[in-house]
């Protein structure tokens, strides 16, 4: 009888057994095969987390002013405060952190992915000073736009067209990054939404902004030519019952692609949208590349695309306008800017331009990328001509500096939330660099009265600054 | 094999030092007078005082006669002196405490090595055992105070005690005294209800009163992790002393059943098993202590960031249920496979005592005590590293906490006095 219990202790015991290894093969699994993307995860606050040993690298801007600086291991101060805020972001223990603070911290504290492999050595090898960061940010640029936006809710980003180096990220309203965690409830609470990256997580309806792209889309389908007249009575029937009209119910009467742009005239682009249908907006958009959010130190929060497939033809008239449910980020708006004065390329935007050993010695230099073949050189051309008229005779005159070519598209935004957002996209090719934009002001009414004055604003700030 | 034992002695010891003296160089800095300030610490008189107590225990267990399992204690001693160093390392400042209760467990310890035969004489009394474990179990039901989202505490003044704890000792007690009295009855089919071979119930009637207190735990006091541990060590030892399967299906079929009754019923047990299912729904909020916990075992690697040099703290109650996620994190896969291969390792040797045991009783007592450790720490790490749904257990020997502790040690006692036999 007793033989017989032994065994039956036996069996029990090799069963729990059993269960404990697959448990340890369970444990072994992830702490080895899953271990790069669980200590990477970016929920994970590991890799956010202050050493506070560490003497933490600065972040400059592209004149190496610093934008974030340590004089303390430890301690940590940002001599711009809000207006970079979008930029630099923030690092708190209890927040997690944001911007080049959270996407940069292991370069910041000079740890290399060499030394997470090396596991407790690597303390060894463990620098006291980080590494600084050299952005493509100018503070100047950045200050121009902040100043531009006055207060008001809104975003400006400014790039340069043909390398894709970003030179402002403004949102506005902002916060100070230092001390994030006493202020944290308070700005969480807060309805007008300061710890939002308006560039690159706001989605705002492009409105008129997307005509130019849609002209695009329209020529690359064959569906219009640039000689085709479009007659505006002022209203276009979309079906169902439903019409589209223009702003302060004008009439331009007979009007070709180029003039319909000038004047942007919604009548063309909601024929347009109709006559492209699903399929022809869906490829249009993907071509420049909406369907693709950035990743990376400018991390964006993806567009929101309609399903394309499921549209009627009052929607697809609508998207033709930039409007219905279509969503966008300023970023991507200043994308499809640059691309048509950069040939038709968009070259992929960055903003960490070097990294720099505490010494000062070159460890990294960024090398400009294409991104997204848009569209093609020829029609990048015929429509920067015709974003060249809409600041010299058209809606966006409030955007022209003398003796430089500016090119732009106004946008008047209809939104659930309020007044039109005012908005304003377009291109400059100054004597140093060729910049692309985009000005939101959210609930600013007209563009061309509202946003066009900060692009001025910023394109004179880098003409008086060179 | 008795100098080999005392080697036996040096790695906890030897653990506990390093791992002290490490943080007290990194908080101090290199070059300050240590010795002076040594003697200011508060924990360095009851650290010498555990010393001590594990010295005097090791020789007693090394003279006895007969003579006492000698692995058994030194592995204990090992995984405590792990808890203590990731204690001091996680709180410094509920050290002494954790020292005290150490204390406590070793010289309860020693009180049973003395009492040994007293001790073995309970299972003469398995009525008793069991009316005893069940009124531990519903004295927190009706007297309990909720901490931690668990209704299983008895507060006295300053006094904080989690019955469970000791319910556990008795249970292992009273299954192995009723089962050993009863097998044969137990092991004899009397009816049968479809395929399952039942016994008669007033056989069976104990057993299910200690199944429906687990159960009543599981919903009530909401200790989802001392329902699954009592469930399962009563499943285990009625197999092993009766070898039937019936019950054990019956035992799982009821325990499913209530699962899945109080998963549509309490919104406490959906939660840790939505969480389970899918903790990257919302892993800043429920299922933030587990995300957390696998960011640590993914941030730890193979060989861990290094003692002090990980972020456990990040991790709500680390110091506790979630200790094994600090150790991973710090000492990495290496660490914790050893600190499972401890667990393992004494689980095999409280087996091999039960048996090379004699009486029936004792067989049962030896396997249940050493399942009570292995089992509980199973729930635990399978919990902690989402294997299996978060039930909140403490870590045998290594989780802070003094009713875990002593209990601990009064288990180990029990196992260590069934090893010295029945001879005089």
């Amino acid at each position: 009888m007793e033989e017989r219990m032994k065994k039956q202790i036996l069996h029990a015991a090799t069963l729990l057994m059993l269960a404990f290894g697959v448990l340890m093969a369970y444990v072994a699994y992830l702490m080895t095969f899953q271990s790069e993307a669980l200590a990477l995860h970016p929920l994970n606050p590991r890799s956010s987390v202050g050493e506070d040993h560490i003497w933490r690298g600065s972040l400059l801007d592209a004149k190496g002013r610093p934008l974030a600086e340590s004089d303390l291991p430890g301690a940590r101060s940002y001599p711009y405060g809000k207006m970079m805020a979008p930029v630099t972001g923030y690092f708190g223990e209890s927040t997690g952190s944001a911007g080049l603070e959270g996407y940069a911290n292991r370069t910041l504290l000079g740890i290399t992915d060499e030394m997470g492999r090396m596991g407790p050595v690597a303390q060894l090898f463990a620098a006291d000073h980080g590494n600084h960061v050299r952005l493509t940010i100018d503070a100047d640029v950045q200050q121009a736009a902040w100043d531009g936006l006055d207060g008001r809710r809104g975003a400006v980003v400014v790039l340069d067209a043909d390398t894709g180096a970003v030179l402002a990220l403004v949102s506005s309203p902002s916060f100070d990054p230092s001390d994030i965690e006493a202020q944290w409830d308070g700005l969480l609470q807060r309805e007008d939404s300061p710890l939002l990256n308006r560039p690159l997580a706001g989605l705002y309806p492009p409105g008129s902004t997307i005509k130019p792209m849609i002209a695009d889309i329209a020529l690359e389908k064959q569906i219009t030519d640039p000689g085709e007249f479009f007659e505006c009575s002022g209203l276009l029937d979309v079906g169902g019952g439903y019409t589209i009209k223009e702003s302060h119910d004008e009439a331009h009467g007979k009007l070709t692609l180029g003039e319909a742009i000038r004047e942007s005239c919604n009548v063309t682009f909601g024929t347009l949208g109709m006559r492209l249908g699903g399929q022809g907006l869906s490829d249009g958009f993907h071509r420049f590349a909406f369907d693709r959010p950035l990743q990376g130190e400018l991390m964006e929060n993806g567009n929101h695309l309609p399903d394309f497939y499921h549209l009627d033809s009052g929607d697809l008239a609508q998207i033709g306008i930039g409007q219905s449910s279509l969503l966008v980020t300023p970023m991507h708006m200043a994308l499809l800017a640059a691309a048509m004065v950069h040939g038709g390329i968009i070259m992929k935007p960055y903003m960490i331009d070097e990294v720099l050993s505490p010494s000062g010695a070159v460890l990294h230099k960024t090398q400009p990328e294409e991104w997204a073949a848009a569209t093609t050189e020829e029609r990048a051309r015929m429509i920067s001509a015709w974003m060249r008229d809409v600041v010299e005779k058209g809606t966006g005159t409030a955007a022209a500096v003398s003796d430089v070519p500016v090119f732009g598209k106004t946008g008047t935004a209809e939104n659930p939330a309020g007044d039109d957002h005012a908005w304003f996209i377009g291109s400059a090719r100054l004597p140093e660099r060729t910049i692309a934009f985009a000005v939101l002001v959210e609930n600013g009414g007209e563009g061309g009265r509202t946003a066009a004055p900060i692009a001025r604003d910023v394109m004179m700030s880098i003409l008086s600054g060179n | 094999m008795r100098n080999e034992s005392w080697t036996l002695m040096l790695p906890p010891l030897g653990i506990m030092l390093t791992g002290l003296g490490i943080l007290l160089l990194r908080q101090q800095g290199m070059g300050h007078p240590i010795l002076e300030q040594l003697v200011e610490l508060p924990y360095i008189p009851w650290m010498c005082v555990c010393i001590l107590l594990a010295a005097l225990i090791q020789f007693v267990l090394l003279h006895s006669r007969p003579p006492a399992d000698p692995w058994m204690f030194p592995t204990a001693l090992f995984l405590t002196s792990i808890g203590l160093m990731m204690l001091a390392r996680l709180k410094m400042e509920l050290l002494p405490a954790q020292l005290k209760w150490l204390c406590i467990g070793m010289l309860l310890f020693l009180l049973m090595l003395r009492l040994r035969k007293f001790t073995l004489r309970l299972t003469e009394y398995p009525y008793l055992l069991g009316i005893g474990c069940v009124v531990l179990l519903v004295l927190p039901l009706l007297f309990g105070t909720e901490i931690g989202g668990s209704r299983n505490w008895i507060v006295l003044g300053s006094f904080r005690v989690q019955p469970s704890e000791f319910g556990k000792i008795l249970l292992v007690l009273f299954l192995a005294a009723y089962l050993s009295e009863h097998r044969h009855m137990l092991s004899l089919p009397s009816r049968k209800l479809l395929l399952l071979r039942l016994p008669p119930f007033r056989f069976i009637a104990p057993l299910l009163c200690i199944w429906s207190a687990a159960i009543l735990m599981f919903v009530v006091a909401k200790d989802l992790g001392s329902a699954l541990l009592f469930f399962g060590i009563a499943v285990f030892m009625t197999y092993m002393a009766t070898g039937s399967r019936s019950y054990v299906c019956i035992a799982c079929a009821a325990f499913s059943l209530a699962a899945v009754l109080s998963y549509f019923m309490f919104g406490h047990v959906r939660v840790r098993f939505d969480i389970w299912l899918d903790p990257w729904q919302d892993p800043g909020g429920m299922a933030y202590q587990v995300v957390q916990s696998l960011f640590a075992l993914g941030t730890g690697g193979v060989w861990g960031t290094g003692f002090g040099f990980g972020h456990p703290g990040i991790i709500p109650e680390v110091h506790t249920d979630f200790i094994f996620s600090a150790i991973a994190e710090e000492f990495g896969l290496v660490g914790a496979l050893m600190v499972m291969l401890a667990y393992l390792l004494f689980f095999y040797e409280g087996i091999r005592v039960a048996l090379t045991r004699r009486q029936t009783a004792h067989m049962l007592l030896a396997a249940g005590a050493a399942s009570v450790f292995f089992l509980q720490a199973f729930i635990i790490i399978a919990g902690v590293t989402k294997f299996l749904p978060l039930t909140g257990i403490t870590l045998p020997f290594i989780s802070y906490g003094g009713s875990s502790m002593v209990s601990s040690f009064l288990l180990l006692g029990i196992l260590i006095a069934v090893s010295r036999g029945e001879g005089a």
